[in-house]
């Protein structure tokens, strides 16, 4: 065993270090360089006109401690929290048991799943809006069932926002999930089935705990982009509620301040990178389960 | 085992809800009505429309060669990146690892003015090039954390033996390892492919004059409201995708049958 | 193999796919790099000049005008060969030297334009800039849906229009407007004033149902608030959909703003540039795109060719240059403006 395994690592080894040239190559090229001009810009100064003076700062992150960013910084995170709990609670189940399914279903469930995904994110949206506004498809069916007897005015609303962010994040937890219950080895559920357990002690003993790092890397892939998903809140939210990527939006363009949106946008990495450690603690893993 | 109903309602449900929007999108194509508000009849006149538009096509020319080049790079660093990072341990990959996600974790209006500096800063000159640039980086997370959950998985026994047997490195890659990380590949692909062919915000900032990519167009058409003929241009797409999902499931499944290794 | 094959087949598809980009070009007839936001011209018009004239054009679009000042920064003033903007940020432009002069001369309809819309703070002299459009922010309200009689903006404080308002997503002009009403300027900068305008908005907040820049005029229309403040374009967009609408002209003062069109210091194709701004500026065709594009018409030899229907409201009421423009004020002034914008976007929700 040692023997083989030397022979054919020192063998693989003079072949991986030029496949890693390309990664390494780009990745420093093209995203860390990026990503540190990036913070070296959240230090400087804004320019009078457009672009930065090379004089350094604190300012820029002074400026986000004022009540009015903190609170952004609030907003965007219960938003974020508020999104990812319904994607999870309607996510979860839905990946669970696309996995049960036969071979054949789970690619055709896959592949429904992939569609909406191959069109554009802003037309979907807006479709929500043709089912929120005022006299819009749900009010009509809701005046048609009697429910209610005049509009109501859902659109424009803080849960309108909601069902826009969990619709986007959806198949970011679905598939999560779905590829962590898919590896589940069902011979353990029904041993402790035979075992004399309940059908739901069985699948919390059992099937929720494996598939807890799906779960949870679903939590981590719906949780980071929702930071960010100002323009759903925009769209369907009526612009009414300020979240970290809309002030990081407004400062850049409106604002021509670069490096206190540069600083926002630090901040908003440093807790993303957080919250990835933390899931990588919890479930003693790099990886983050099942992108797809 | 007796099969339960009720998950599969449920499934059901979920999906017929997720469909809503886009069927409703289908349907207001064919209004009369400029306005999404009223229904005034069935019309094909934002087809018509549509068709006319020179701008338009172009613009889908260019996101799909856009969409298929950075995918391609994509796949060529973050496959043998993920390769070379196979049953190694160093602290070096992991951190080239976790930087080449960063792309996806960054509100894509920053990455967007990071690059256009960064880009002009090299002096690269704006246009298809910095594009393909700035989408691969968002690909290549997609396809690197696939392969490489897939590697981490692999059987290495096989590889070990066709090395043994005397296989050279590039057949046993083709034979015994491209055969095992392909549906990670393609899946990976799947989701690369989307988030370059929608992404708005960070095209904006790197294109050149001569490059209009589609969202950019249909966005800024949202903005201009005139909303029936993107409805049009939606439905086409979802058509030309449904076909291609189609025949890329049909042939799915005459390469996968006879390979059945389960 | 047979994927190496289908490998090799896709390189060689997408090679031939790029060769066939590169020298696609028809022969050549030059080629105007124009870049302004999506939908400021008709179709008709493009393919007129460009058929008129052989040159190619490239439309591109920017999002918001500091995007366009971004990308001009970066290029040097170079790639873009005409730029129609917002007349705050061609004023920044050209303090950057990323404009360059005009010879007027090659312009040979340059004496159609409306010298109403010209010699402004942007460009006092005339020397860099054709105005293009421009517009007067205004309120139009739905009378079958309030009982409010609206004259002015202090009316959409009026507590009977509770969750009834659509405000454009300008924050100098949504302050501006609170400042006047206060009876100071769009561009005070003095930060008291400021912020006390900033507390008066705040008391806005019960009324606002959504603040969006873009199709304003929808929710209007399809009932879903009962008054708005919009840009010209949504206006007349507004009235034509629905001509039981009401448009005010409040009586505290209009805002104003132009539009215009620059040649950036480096643009590769000047001259098509000056060819251009040449065949819009034509009476007919001017008069094309302004009923077009639903702004106030810059041109004052295409007024009589203006279609009746947009006459009244996009030809400038000779009474109506009591506009004040919203002009760059100082850093500390932009940075409060700002801050009392989400604070009031805080304070909707």
């Amino acid at each position: 065993m040692t023997k083989t395994k030397t022979k054919g690592n020192s063998r693989r080894r003079s072949g991986n270090i030029g496949l890693l040239i390309p990664m390494y190559v780009f990745t420093i090229l093209f995203v860390a360089l990026p990503i540190l001009y990036l913070f070296l810009l959240s230090f400087l100064q804004r320019a009078q006109v457009w672009g930065v003076d090379f004089t350094f700062t604190l300012d820029n992150y002074k400026r986000i401690l004022e009540p009015l960013y903190l609170d952004t910084f609030w907003q965007s995170l219960k938003l974020a929290f508020t999104a990812t709990f319904f994607v999870a609670l309607i996510g979860y189940p839905y990946g669970y048991f696309m996995a049960r399914m036969s071979a054949v279903w789970k690619r055709r469930m896959l592949l429904l799943i992939m569609i909406p995904f191959w069109t554009s994110a802003l037309i979907r949206l807006y479709g929500w809006i043709i089912v929120f506004r005022s006299n819009g498809v749900l009010d009509k069916i809701l005046m048609g069932l009697h429910l209610t007897d005049q509009p109501l005015k859902l659109l424009y609303t803080y849960p309108a926002v909601v069902v826009g962010m969990v619709y986007s994040l959806l198949p970011f937890m679905i598939l999560a999930v779905y590829s962590s219950a898919e590896k589940l080895d069902m011979s353990l559920v029904e041993a402790s089935r035979d075992l004399g357990a309940s059908s739901w002690t069985a699948f919390w003993t059992v099937s929720f705990r494996l598939t807890l790092p799906g779960l949870l890397s679903g939590v981590v892939l719906s949780f980071i982009p929702s930071m960010g998903l100002f323009f759903i809140a925009d769209i369907l939210g009526g612009n009414k509620i300020v979240l970290v990527g809309s002030v990081i939006q407004e400062q850049i363009t409106k604002g021509r301040n670069q490096p206190f949106a540069a600083a926002l946008s630090a901040v908003l990495m440093v807790l993303t990178s957080v919250m990835i450690r933390l899931y990588r603690k919890i479930t003693g893993t790099s990886q983050l389960e099942g992108m797809l | 085992m007796k099969k339960k109903k009720w998950p599969f309602v449920y499934v059901a449900v979920i999906t017929v809800l997720t469909y809503i929007p886009i069927l409703l999108t289908v349907v207001y194509s064919f209004n009369t009505s400029k306005l999404t508000s009223v229904w005034e009849g069935f019309s094909l006149k934002w087809y018509r429309e549509l068709f006319r538009d020179r701008d338009l096509g172009e613009a889908l020319m260019n996101s799909l060669i856009l969409a298929v080049l950075s995918c391609t790079f994509a796949v060529l660093i973050g496959t043998s990146g993920a390769l070379g990072m196979s049953r190694r341990k160093r602290k070096t990959d992991e951190v080239v690892a976790y930087v080449s996600t960063l792309p996806i974790m960054i509100p894509e209006i920053i990455l967007g003015m990071v690059f256009l500096s960064v880009f002009s800063l090299m002096g690269l000159p704006f246009g298809m090039v910095t594009l393909v640039i700035a989408h691969t980086t968002f690909c290549v997370p997609y396809i690197f954390t696939m392969v490489r959950a897939r590697l981490v998985g692999m059987d290495h026994s096989l590889e070990e033996a066709a090395l043994d047997l005397g296989a050279t490195k590039w057949q046993v890659f083709c034979d015994v390892i491209l055969p095992q990380i392909l549906p990670a590949i393609l899946s990976g692909v799947l989701l690369a492919f989307a988030m370059s062919f929608d992404d708005v915000v960070i095209s904006i900032f790197v294109t050149g004059p001569k490059v209009n990519t589609l969202p950019v167009k249909i966005y800024t058409k949202l903005k201009t409201g005139v909303t029936p003929e993107i409805n049009a241009l939606a439905t086409v797409m979802l058509i030309v995708i449904l076909l291609c999902l189609m025949g890329a499931y049909l042939l799915g499944r005459k390469v996968k049958a006879p390979a059945g290794e389960k | 193999m047979k994927k190496k094959l289908a490998m090799l087949l896709a390189v060689t598809m997408l090679a031939t796919l790029f060769t066939g980009c590169g020298a696609g070009g028809k022969e050549d007839k030059g080629e105007l790099n124009l870049y302004t936001w999506d939908g400021m011209f008709p179709q008709e018009i493009l393919d007129g000049f460009e058929k008129e004239t052989g040159i190619r054009i490239n439309y591109s679009n920017f999002d918001y005008d500091e995007d366009m000042l971004a990308k001009l920064e970066e290029t040097k003033g170079g790639d873009y060969d005409l730029v129609i903007a917002d007349d705050y940020i061609i004023e920044l432009a050209i303090q950057e030297g990323l404009a360059q002069k005009l010879d007027t001369s090659k312009i040979s309809t340059y004496e159609n334009l409306n010298p109403v819309f010209m010699s402004q703070f942007y460009d006092p002299q005339n020397e860099y800039t054709v105005p293009y459009g421009a517009g007067i922010p205004l309120i139009v309200y739905d009378p079958g849906l309030t009982d409010v009689k609206i004259t002015g903006y202090e009316d959409l404080w009026n507590p009977e229009l509770k969750e009834n308002v659509a405000l454009t997503a300008n924050y100098r002009v949504i302050d501006g407007i609170t400042l006047k009403t206060m009876g100071e300027s769009f561009n005070t900068e003095d930060l008291d004033v400021i912020r006390a305008a900033g507390e008066k908005l705040l008391t806005l907040a019960p009324n606002i149902r959504v603040i969006n820049d873009n199709n304003t005029q929808d929710y209007l229309i399809s009932g879903e608030v009962a008054a708005a403040f919009l840009y010209t374009s949504q206006v007349s967009a507004a009235l034509q959909a629905r001509p039981d609408l009401e448009v005010v002209y409040p009586k505290e003062g209009l805002g104003f703003g132009i539009m215009a069109g620059f040649v950036p210091s480096k643009a590769p194709n000047a001259d098509a540039a000056y060819a251009f701004l040449d065949y819009i500026n034509e009476p007919e065709n001017a008069a094309e795109c302004y009923d077009y594009i639903g702004y106030y018409c810059t041109n004052k030899a295409a007024e009589e060719y203006i279609s009746d229907e947009m006459k009244k409201m996009i030809v400038l009421p000779e009474d109506a240059a009591e506009g004040e423009i919203v002009q760059n004020i100082s850093q500390e002034a932009e940075d409060l403006h700002a801050e009392i914008w989400n604070q009031f976007k805080n304070a909707c929700n």
